[in-house]
């Protein structure tokens, strides 16, 4: 461990002295942290974080929301500012409505599906037109047509503005040294922080909901179409340039044309980002599927929840789908009769949606829609007597739950309450060194400090107690099922469909199957959390086993290594960075979801958010927001490597 | 070596050359431009240089002239500044110093949009990489150079199909890039260059990524297209077999100097120095010394004697007629014997022995 740390963390020095610090780096952590620790033991004793060194800020954020809200009618920069954004979001969800409604059932179906196998082809099309007939079976019409709505104008909006960023940082690097850390830190984020500022600025409702959705779903779009102009080979702008092409006639013709699988990748991305978004952004309004799934939650109705969650997933799939597979036909071959096609699938839509008109038949009928909400909800009644607790040998879920949460979940939190704050601090700052740079350490603990000076420390830790025993089952599990499935072909083509699917689905759903199963609490959202984080894992310990140099796997099975030898030797070695990576990624998705469990009683940061939205008091949550964007601060440069470039997980 | 077109060893003086390139410097790194104005920089040799500055110079007080209708051959192991070289000729890469001149026009004093029409109609390049736009077909990226021009869409075509044909790509106008092997790809590459028909093809290492066999075929390729349009060309190669094959002239390359321009038989029969001696050792030296170095003056009885061969045929073809008649040949040229060649004139310039003093 020590030497590859020493390799990993040691720049090519000149200097003797900064040679001799990177060879001893580990032992020189060890010793600084010991001598912090005697001195923080003498000086500053025991104790959760002290108060005298935290701020309230209720008071002000308090005055602050107040004088928003006292000013939203009044003041010019609501007026002449926010208020348009807010008037154009409200206009362009609600023609995108409206245009759907009057599409009617057949017309959107129809469409769905012609637009699909225009871009995709036959199969992803009719995947679609079965979605939106279950959506439409279910119940779920309208709220879908809602969600849809809002998602084309979020997405339309994320990636104009994801496009005009990247493009700014793909063609100048000073833009691009300026966005890059932003853009890498808004990543890293969990979805729920960015509810509170929009909601502190709009109020709670739609322009809310859209303008969180797209600060979201913008940075994978920026990020891939800067990484794309930015990648462009080198020899076919020299060759454009060797011909005399102009500045701007090499961004149109060769350029933007090299970098079109990173923009359609872009979209992909911005698209899933923003149906995740969507759906929880129904916490500040945004209606649709997402506030069935919300309020069925707050009630504990899993069928209602499943009935709306279907669709969600439904949604996902389709989307992912049809993006995807697009993507890999443009970049694939030339488009032929594309005028023609396109025309066909328009005048196709058309008439579904005027037969579906004349037919009388412009919502879908009641008549055809199956109430699974009943028949879930008894199905779960029927668990919560039989499978819940008693069940003998193995148990209940719910004991499960519960053991968990004694065994596990209070005993790390009552320990990090215990720990002194301070050694909390060190631990953070010797993590980080250990892993990644003197820089990450310093943003890590700064982060766990402003934790303490907002003077959410407990909840804080809280959460990240949650955090630490999901993290530690995501990664057991993952990393073993990934190397598993890097040694075997088999295991790799039975895994990745089911991975597919749990990686397009939107956060928000997760956590209707773990309240079926265990009720409420700590455990499901740390068991939803793991469930979510879980897939990415798998993937990227995979793929690191799997890019390992075939020669040298050959040339150590020449020298005689058994299989044992060949993973411990050299393919976990070799697949290092690709592990680093998985805990990152982990500790990432797995801070997400944890947060959003604040709405299946998972207490803490993300609960304070929740009541701070429901009780209308933005002060509590907007501090838990700070605080939450500190915490992911913090977890992602804990277990950020040092030189490493941020991949798009 | 029939193909080779005759090489002039003495120039037409009324013509003004191509390019004509003058103590050229280009060095990389922080403050560049100070490395050629400083006499004590920039006697310091690569390794110093680094150490003292930072920098690296790529090219080093280069001068020559392309001469009109040649074939001028760069040639360099990797890191000799070749490449760097042939991009300062239309800036893609900014000499540090020097001067270039295109038929007699200041290339350095060029205001952008000139520069452009200087790319876009007096040089075009071939890349060693192709550089060829993947989501294109063969005619849009054979009509790429006519595009970035303005020419209209039908007549640039119209114009790239014929290229297409020229370089043996027919029926494959509509494939895209990915689809077409890397020699094929390099044609592709070549009929971009054509197509705007230039004044000046530059080729970097074009077919460095190419296999043997394919290297050889378009090797004849410029050859061929040489032979029939006459039209000047710049040659970066690593490979000494391709530069003593296609090169007119060649200007040898070490550490960013030129350390020797010549015929390719000045270079393989009068090394400059060492280096080039080593360079050259391998060389099947009958293939590329010519009868005219090898002769001696004629007695009286051999000056009616024997086959006759130009002063321009190689040793090789010596040999055989050498052989065939069981004495000396005779080297004629205009009608007149400038002297003859034996047994053991022909051997000792397969050995390598000096040149004999009196066969100038």
């Amino acid at each position: 461990m020590s030497t590859t740390v020493t390799e990993a963390g040691a720049p090519p020095a000149r200097l003797p002295l900064s040679d001799v610090l990177a060879r001893h780096r580990t032992a020189l952590i060890g010793g600084l942290a010991l001598v912090a620790l005697l001195l923080g033991a003498l000086l500053l004793g025991g104790g959760a974080w002290p108060a005298r060194f935290s701020v309230d800020l209720s008071g002000p954020l308090g005055d602050a929301s107040d004088w928003i809200i006292d000013n939203r009618d009044s003041h010019p920069l609501f007026l002449y500012f926010f208020g348009h954004v807010s008037n154009a979001v409200v206009l362009s969800v609600r023609a995108v409505y409206l245009v759907l409604l009057a599409a009617g059932w057949a017309g959107v179906t129809a469409g769905a599906g012609l637009v699909a196998w225009r871009l995709a082809g036959l199969r992803p099309a009719l995947t679609a037109v079965a979605a939106f007939g279950v959506c439409g079976l279910l119940g779920m019409w309208v709220p879908t047509m809602q969600t849809l709505a809002l998602m084309v104008v979020a997405v339309a909006a994320s990636v104009l503005l994801g496009l005009v960023l990247g493009l700014a940082a793909g063609l100048s690097d000073r833009v691009h040294r300026a966005l890059r850390p932003v853009l890498d830190t808004m990543q890293v984020l969990p979805a729920f922080a960015y509810l509170l500022p929009v909601v502190l600025v709009f109020g709670i409702g739609v322009p809310a909901a859209v303008l969180a959705t797209v600060v979201y779903a913008a940075p994978p779009m920026a990020r891939l179409t800067a990484l794309g102009l930015r990648g462009a080979d080198a020899g076919v702008l020299e060759a454009a340039a060797s011909l005399g092409a102009t500045g701007r006639q090499r961004l149109l013709t060769a350029r933007l044309p090299l970098a079109r699988k990173e923009l359609l990748l872009g979209v992909n991305q911005s698209i899933m980002m923003a149906l995740s978004m969507a759906v929880i952004a129904s916490v500040i309004g945004a209606g649709g599927l997402g506030d069935r799934v919300y309020q069925a939650l707050a009630s504990v109705d899993v069928g209602a929840a499943l009935a709306a969650g279907v669709p969600v997933v439904l949604l996902a799939v389709v989307l992912d789908r049809v993006t995807a597979a697009a993507g890999a036909r443009i970049g694939a071959a030339p488009a032929r009769g594309t005028g023609l096609g396109w025309a066909a699938a328009a005048a196709g839509t058309v008439a579904a949606a005027l037969v579906g008109r004349s037919a009388g038949r412009l919502s879908w009928p009641d008549a055809w829609t199956v109430d699974v909400a009943a028949f879930v909800n008894r199905a779960v009644d029927w668990m919560t007597a039989h499978l819940y607790s008693g069940v003998p040998v193995i148990g209940g879920t719910a004991d499960w739950a519960a053991r968990f949460t004694t065994w596990v979940l209070d005993p790390v939190r009552d320990g990090l309450r215990w720990l002194p704050w301070w050694t909390v601090l060190l631990l953070v700052a010797v993590l980080a060194l250990l892993v990644g740079t003197w820089r990450t350490a310093a943003t890590a603990v700064l982060a766990m400090v402003a934790i303490g000076v907002l003077g959410v420390w407990d909840p804080a830790l809280d959460t990240l107690s949650q955090v630490l025993a999901a993290v530690a089952v995501t990664l057991v599990a993952g990393v073993a099922t990934g190397v598993a499935a890097g040694r075997s072909s088999r295991l790799e083509r039975l895994l990745r469909p089911v991975l597919d699917v749990f990686q397009t689905m939107p956060q928000f759903v997760y956590l209707i199957p773990v309240v079926a199963l265990f009720g409420v609490g700590r455990a499901p959202a740390v068991a939803a959390a793991v469930v979510y984080a879980l897939p990415a894992v798998v993937r990227i310990t995979t793929q690191g086993m799997r890019a390992v140099d075939p020669v040298v796997m050959e040339s150590s099975r020449s020298l005689g290594a058994t299989a044992r030898q060949q993973l411990w030797r050299v393919q976990l070695p070799l697949a290092r960075p690709a592990l680093l990576l998985a805990v990152n990624q982990g500790v990432v998705l797995v801070l997400a979801v944890v947060i959003i469990g604040g709405l299946v009683g998972g207490g803490a940061l993300g609960y304070e958010v929740v009541f701070g939205l429901a009780q209308g008091d933005l002060a509590t949550g907007l501090v838990a927001g700070a605080a939450i964007v500190c915490l992911g601060l913090m977890l992602d440069r804990v277990t950020q490597p040092a030189g490493k470039e941020h991949h798009d997980a | 070596m029939n193909t080779e077109p005759p090489a002039p060893s003495e120039p037409p003086v009324s013509e003004p050359p191509v390019f004509s390139v003058r103590e050229l410097w280009k060095v990389f790194g922080p403050k560049a431009g100070r490395v050629p104005s400083d006499p004590a920089l920039a006697a310091l040799g690569p390794a110093e240089l680094r150490e003292r500055t930072g920098c690296t110079a790529a090219v080093r007080e280069v001068s020559f002239d392309v001469r009109r209708g040649e074939v001028f051959v760069v040639m360099g192991l990797s890191g000799s500044g070749k490449s760097t070289l042939v991009r300062c000729l239309t800036r893609l890469i900014e000499p540090t110093s020097g001067a270039i001149a295109i038929d007699g026009e200041d290339v350095l004093s060029m205001d952008a949009a000139r520069l452009r029409r200087l790319r876009r109609h007096r040089a075009a390049m071939v890349f060693q990489h192709f550089g060829l736009l993947p989501h294109r077909s063969v005619l849009d990226n054979v009509a790429y150079g006519l595009e970035i021009q303005g020419v209209p869409r039908a007549e640039r075509r119209a114009r790239a199909a014929e290229f297409v044909a020229k370089v043996g790509l027919e029926g494959m106008e509509h494939r895209r890039p990915a689809q077409l092997s890397g020699g094929q790809q390099q044609r592709v590459g070549l009929a971009r260059a054509l197509a705007v028909d230039p004044e000046v093809l530059l080729f970097d290492e074009p077919f460095s990524a190419l296999d043997p066999l394919i290297r050889r075929d378009m090797q004849e390729e410029v050859v061929r297209l040489h032979g029939e349009e006459g039209r000047t060309m710049v040659f970066i190669t690593h490979d000494l077999g391709e530069a003593l094959k296609l090169g007119d002239r060649i200007a040898l390359m070490r550490d960013g100097r030129i350390v020797q321009l010549g015929t390719p038989e000045e270079i393989v029969g009068a090394p400059a120095d060492d280096y080039v001696r080593d360079f050259v050792r391998d060389v099947p030296r009958e293939q590329v010394m010519t009868v005219r170095s090898a002769m001696r003056p004629a007695t009286a009885a051999e000056t009616d004697h024997g086959p006759a061969l130009a002063p321009g045929a190689t040793v090789h073809e010596a040999i055989e007629a050498v052989v065939r008649s069981g004495g000396t040949a005779r080297v004629v040229e205009h009608g007149r014997c400038l002297g003859v060649v034996g047994h053991a004139d022909l051997l000792g310039v397969v050995a390598g022995l000096a040149p004999r003093e009196e066969a100038a």
